[in-house]
């Protein structure tokens, strides 16, 4: 194929062991940190989110692909809207609270990140699971009467360290192939 | 096919639109709907538009599927190996053809009634070969896909439906002479790091055509707070020590444009203050892009004239008129060098309040794959959907949009009358209009001119 689709499976199913089972204390305790982070986030309390971030941190949102039925597993590029390491979100989380001028924020959205069907899987790693969630995300900005959305699943590697769990990597796969928000000068 | 219905009304409105003494661009122009679809028509369906790049489609059958103004079109490379575009709207009862974004097919068979097309767009056939479904009024060489007419460049696809119209070496005119240091500077050419980004933005798509003809003076405040973090290659805090870069060599050419930056400037920016000759930076100093290792072939398809731009003051943003940007920029990479992002919009009208904002990563082939990852990465950092640059760039232009639709808000002017003059340096080569100091008005008034040429050019 050419060099334009990836070929990194984003949901990594290959990294899926056993299902924990809804309701256990480690489902609710991961479920508990995803509904954190969507109060954090949708709050503006960002250096608080920036501090769940794992420091070797894989964020990304691949750009999606309309594709034939028979290429349904190449519907993603190597290319992203977001393409991070940890560093970059630092960089990107300093911009947004240590300057006065960073516009596309300022007047602010007001965002709300619904989190829901989340499966939760133990992974090879003693400690680590794979996390999958969908997120609904509605935004409003200035007078707008309508709002901005977007529906995505996210497929999440947390790790359980001595301060709670952190955000080792998130992929974010987006269900717009051309986007309906101007910008991500949001988190997801 | 009526190309022509508003002619009459065009001459009249958009010298109203547009004063020409005064270097002034009325609001209403960034609103008006009769404006805009005289604009598909006399722009869009008549300039050359970059849709895609090679790359993207490097075997026989592999195509994508693209815009061209409102128009969808099939970029694919046929089975003579060349890239074909072709209307993505069938000539039977028209339906689109092509139903994904991207893929790979001999045959495009649109699933309404089964008629198939070639990736060069001709036609095979209709089911039911005998009973000859296309009918016995045309024949089966008329009832092909309409074909754009096609040129490469660097690898990029542009495409256009004036078949009469200038080649795109004369399109550029003196432009090109620079646009080759960008496009045409190395053996094998540029490569995309992915398939594009796209989002919709709720403004005139003029908003961002006319900021891509060099408006170097936005970024001071729109983009202050780049600066501010020191994430412009620089460690400045304040406006007086970034305003160095402000200073370059704005060029302009039937509308298009390219800001050069003085080496010595981004070399002083990365690295402190030396005394090194143009060509010792050069060497130390690649332009954007380069490796060091890519140096030599820089070298030796660059004419003399064009090393000694890239030495003093290589281009590194700019557009192409009507409708791109160009970012050939410096940026740090994750391993704490600085490295460079080569980055390509196209802005795509859809309707007259919205655009689509089509972003394009690109390396040298020659480029260690590493560095590719990396430089994809920094490119997502600073440029398109989540670019710490240009978020900002795309809340403002939905305001403007915005205030175009007030009835007094439209009687206001864009106004282009900080004048820096053609100041052409004398070692400077006497190709296109150039104007050297603080980046002013200049190029982005050509682009307007440009537009009103084009807008009133008889049909």
């Amino acid at each position: 194929m050419s060099v334009t689709i990836a070929t990194v499976n984003y949901t990594r199913e290959d990294q899926r062991r056993g299902e924990v089972p809804y309701g256990s204390p480690v489902y609710n305790t991961i479920m508990g940190f995803l509904i954190r982070e969507a109060r954090l986030l949708d709050h503006r309390e960002i250096k608080a989110w920036g501090e769940l971030l794992a420091e070797d941190l894989e964020y990304k949102a691949p750009v999606r692909i309309t594709r034939r039925v028979q290429q349904f597993d190449q519907e993603f590029g190597t290319m992203g809207h977001f393409d991070e390491d940890h560093n970059s979100m630092m960089l990107r989380i300093t911009r947004l609270l240590t300057t006065t001028n960073a516009w596309s924020e300022d007047p602010a959205s007001r965002v709300r990140r619904f989190i829901s069907n989340v499966s939760i899987w133990e992974t090879d790693a003693p400690d680590e699971y794979e996390v999958s969630s969908y997120l609904l995300l509605t935004r409003n900005r200035a007078e707008a009467k309508d709002y901005k959305q977007l529906s995505a699943e996210r497929n999440d590697r947390l790790r359980m360290t001595k301060d709670g769990f952190k955000l080792a990597r998130r992929s974010i796969l987006l269900d717009q192939v051309v986007l309906g928000m101007p910008n991500f000068a949001i988190f997801l | 096919m009526r190309l022509n219905s508003r002619k009459e009304y065009a001459n009249e409105a958009i010298s109203q639109f547009i004063d020409i003494e005064n270097r002034e661009v009325s609001v209403a122009a960034l609103h008006d709907a009769e404006l805009y679809e005289l604009e598909l028509e006399r722009i869009f369906a008549k300039a050359w538009l970059m849709i895609g790049h090679e790359t993207e489609i490097p075997n026989v059958g592999d195509y994508v599927v693209r815009l061209m103004g409102e128009d969808q079109v099939i970029v694919a490379r046929a089975a003579d190996g060349q890239v074909h575009v072709s209307l993505n709207v069938c000539p039977h009862r028209a339906m689109h053809v092509c139903l994904a974004d991207s893929g790979n097919a001999r045959v495009h068979k649109c699933i309404y009634h089964g008629w198939a097309f070639r990736p060069d767009g001709s036609f095979i056939g209709a089911p039911i070969e005998r009973e000859q479904m296309h009918g016995n009024i045309k024949t089966k060489d008329q009832l092909g896909l309409k074909k754009a007419r096609v040129q490469l460049y660097g690898g990029l696809v542009f495409a256009t439906w004036n078949h009469d119209g200038p080649s795109l070496d004369d399109w550029f005119g003196d432009m090109k002479f620079y646009y080759d240091m960008l496009f045409c500077r190395t053996d094998n050419g540029l490569e995309v790091l992915g398939p594009p980004q796209r989002l919709t933005i709720d403004a005139n798509w003029k908003t961002a055509g006319e900021q891509s003809a060099c408006d170097g003076f936005h970024t001071l405040t729109l983009h202050g707070s780049v600066i501010d973090i020191g994430a412009m290659g620089g460690e400045s805090d304040t406006e007086h020590e970034s305003a160095p870069a402000m200073y370059g060599i704005n060029l302009s050419g039937n509308g298009h444009s390219l800001r050069c930056i003085a080496a010595d400037t981004s070399w002083a920016l990365a690295h402190g203050k030396g005394d090194l000759t143009p060509e010792q930076r050069l060497e130390a100093f690649p332009p954007p892009g380069i490796t060091p290792e890519l140096l030599p072939e820089v070298k030796r398809n660059m004419s003399a004239e064009q090393l000694h731009v890239l030495a003093k003051a290589p281009p590194v943003v700019g557009g192409m008129f009507p409708n791109m940007n160009i970012l050939f920029i410096y940026s740090p990479l994750r391993d704490g060098t600085l490295g460079s992002a080569l980055v390509l919009h196209s802005i795509m009208p859809k309707g007259p309040d919205h655009f689509e904002w089509t972003t394009y990563y690109f390396a040298e082939k020659g480029t260690p794959e590493h560095i590719k990852v990396m430089m994809r990465a920094s490119a997502t950092l600073g440029t398109g959907t989540s670019g710490i640059i240009e978020q900002d760039d795309s809340d403002t232009w939905p305001h403007m949009t915005e205030s175009a639709k007030g009835v007094i808000g439209r009687t206001e002017t864009l106004k282009y009358q900080a004048i820096l003059g053609e100041n052409r340096p004398s070692d400077w080569p006497n190709k296109a209009k150039v104007y050297e100091g603080f980046g002013k008005d200049d190029a982005q008034w050509e682009w307007w001119l440009a537009y009103h040429k084009l807008m009133t050019a008889d049909a």
